[in-house]
């Protein structure tokens, strides 16, 4: 039973990743007094981008068409390691954390790549951002996660989400605080949200995603959408595993399977009420700032490291 | 009942953590008002400490002493720097000479520094450990709040700190100074609060504005 149920949840986390997306848009846009799109308005564009014609530019080789592919393949496989509705996973493996890490640095490789072959300017500029921006989130989110395994004493991403649900709130060191704070102000990069990227700006000066994906179109573009919405909800449910597992189905008990996904709802609704009210409330960094932000993110991190030597 | 005491425990066990966590947003803030603000948080969090100690010793004293924390520390104090950012009418940037991240890496290294500074101290006088870092930890952040920011007004605040880091030492190695000096100290710094608040103006008026670094010359 529980291959299934870990199957259910992976298929989750990617089925409603663009509903999540629909979700913050629209809260934001009624933060700004605008009515906004529906919710459902991520799927319908989905939907429009696969019935459309592909084009490629003339100088593109066939990795132009292979890196969103890949890019999608690659993210629906990290999907498979971050526990949703059961404390488990369908690829759990020991040391699974450092894989999901370079999961999701392989396929900003392929977009990056992806990005360069197409042949504009934009793209080979939004590369080299993404490049910058991935090199500096790298070292914090792993040495976060590092430490959070230190602490649960388990070295896959589903063990870790196991022992903390075991815990009592009030039982867990008070370490997880630092590599919460550096993980925050990793996923906020890694995501490509405010403040340090904007995901809904075609500015030449500050885009970063938008730059990489300007030669897509069709279902390309669609599959790249999806990746990065995906890849948005796994960090979010990443966040709610490590850090409030609580509500989480631990054995196969079918109550505790039936709450989970309302639990695992009203999570995701507070973090995505938090994205809109941060993403509406501060301004985007300058792009020479954003090492400076990861750098507070690094710093964090390697406190939360050191401290799991030094406190208990 | 057993939830809340289980709570106050765990939060009194992890107060470290938390004063640790005010120093770290205060390295990395940019605006003078984050750091009146954390100012605050962090008097709040030692004002619990204080109350802990009291409740588990019985002292009437101890208890004094919460009280005035919190009158002096957590409101007066941060209410009189926010009303001298208002009238100032200058910018709220703190002027750091080191980047955000220069900052938070330095204030976790004072941090890991505190650590090792204590390690023998905590064994021989069988304190708590971590409560001997946080105090070692706070008059370090609180010098290095005052050398790395050039606005006059971040000097005051890095004095404040500093003498919460005094205070948490004396806390945490013999529970607290005697009432008597314990006043002295609150009204001295709330006397010293006015002074600096008074002498920032004067700056700001002879100079027109707040950069300690140009300090260089005698002006009438």
């Amino acid at each position: 039973m529980n291959p299934a149920i870990d199957l259910i949840q992976s298929l989750l986390l990617v089925a409603i990743a663009p509903l999540v997306s629909g979700v913050i848009a629209r809260l934001k846009a009624q933060m700004q007094n605008r009515r906004g799109a529906s919710v459902l308005r991520p799927y319908a564009d989905l939907l429009k981008l696969f019935r459309k014609h592909d084009m490629a530019p003339d100088t593109a080789s066939w990795l132009f068409r292979f890196a969103p592919a890949a890019l999608f393949a690659v993210t629906v496989t990290a999907a498979a390691f971050v526990p949703v509705l059961h404390a488990s996973a369908l690829f759990g493996v020991g040391g699974d954390f450092i894989l999901l890490v370079y999961l999701l640095a392989f396929g900003r490789f392929f977009l990056m790549l992806g990005a360069m072959d197409g042949g504009s300017s934009f793209g080979g500029l939004g590369a080299s951002r993404e490049a910058l921006v991935s090199a500096l989130a790298e070292a914090p989110l792993l040495l976060a996660l590092t430490s959070v395994a230190i602490l649960t004493h388990s070295i896959s991403v589903a063990g870790i989400v196991l022992f903390t649900l075991q815990q009592h709130p009030f039982q867990l060191s008070a370490v997880f605080v630092f590599a919460l704070g550096a993980l925050v102000l990793v996923a906020i990069a890694e995501t490509g949200r405010i403040p340090v990227d904007n995901p809904s700006s075609h500015l030449e000066l500050t885009m970063i995603h938008e730059a990489m994906v300007l030669e897509y179109s069709g279902a390309s573009l669609a599959l790249i959408e999806w990746a990065s919405s995906i890849k948005l909800t796994l960090i979010l449910a990443l966040l709610i595993g490590v850090f409030a597992p609580w509500g989480m189905a631990a054995g196969a008990s079918l109550v505790a399977l039936a709450l989970a996904p309302l639990f695992f709802a009203l999570k995701l609704a507070a973090l995505t009420i938090a994205i809109a009210v941060l993403e509406s409330s501060i301004a985007k960094l300058r792009m020479y700032q954003v090492p400076d932000f990861l750098g507070m993110a690094s710093a964090l991190a390697i406190l939360a490291v050191a401290f799991t030597a030094l406190m208990r | 009942m057993g939830l809340i005491e289980i709570a106050a425990a765990k939060a009194l066990a992890s107060s470290a953590v938390f004063l640790f966590f005010t120093l770290l947003v205060m390295a990395a803030a940019k605006r003078i008002s984050t750091c009146i603000v954390m100012f605050s948080v962090q008097s709040a969090i030692m004002a619990a400490e204080i109350l802990a100690v009291a409740y588990a010793n019985k002292s009437a004293e101890a208890y004094t002493i919460a009280a005035l924390v919190i009158v002096v520390k957590v409101l007066a104090i941060p209410y009189l720097l926010f009303r001298i950012v208002r009238n100032l009418k200058a910018s709220q940037d703190v002027a750091s000479s080191t980047t955000g991240a220069q900052s938070v890496f330095i204030m976790v290294g004072l941090i890991l520094l505190s650590f090792f500074a204590v390690a023998p101290y905590a064994r021989t006088l069988r304190v708590d450990e971590d409560m001997l870092a946080a105090s070692i930890a706070l008059l370090l952040a609180g010098a290095f709040l005052m050398v790395s920011r050039k606005k006059a007004l971040m000097q005051v605040i890095g004095l404040l700190i500093l003498e919460n880091g005094i205070l948490l030492a004396a806390l945490t190695t013999i529970f607290g100074m005697p009432l008597v000096i314990e006043i002295g100290i609150f009204f001295d710094l709330l006397m010293g609060v006015f002074l600096m608040g008074l002498f920032v103006f004067r700056i700001r008026d002879t100079f027109e504005h707040l950069d300690v670094s140009k300090l260089r010359r005698l002006r009438g």
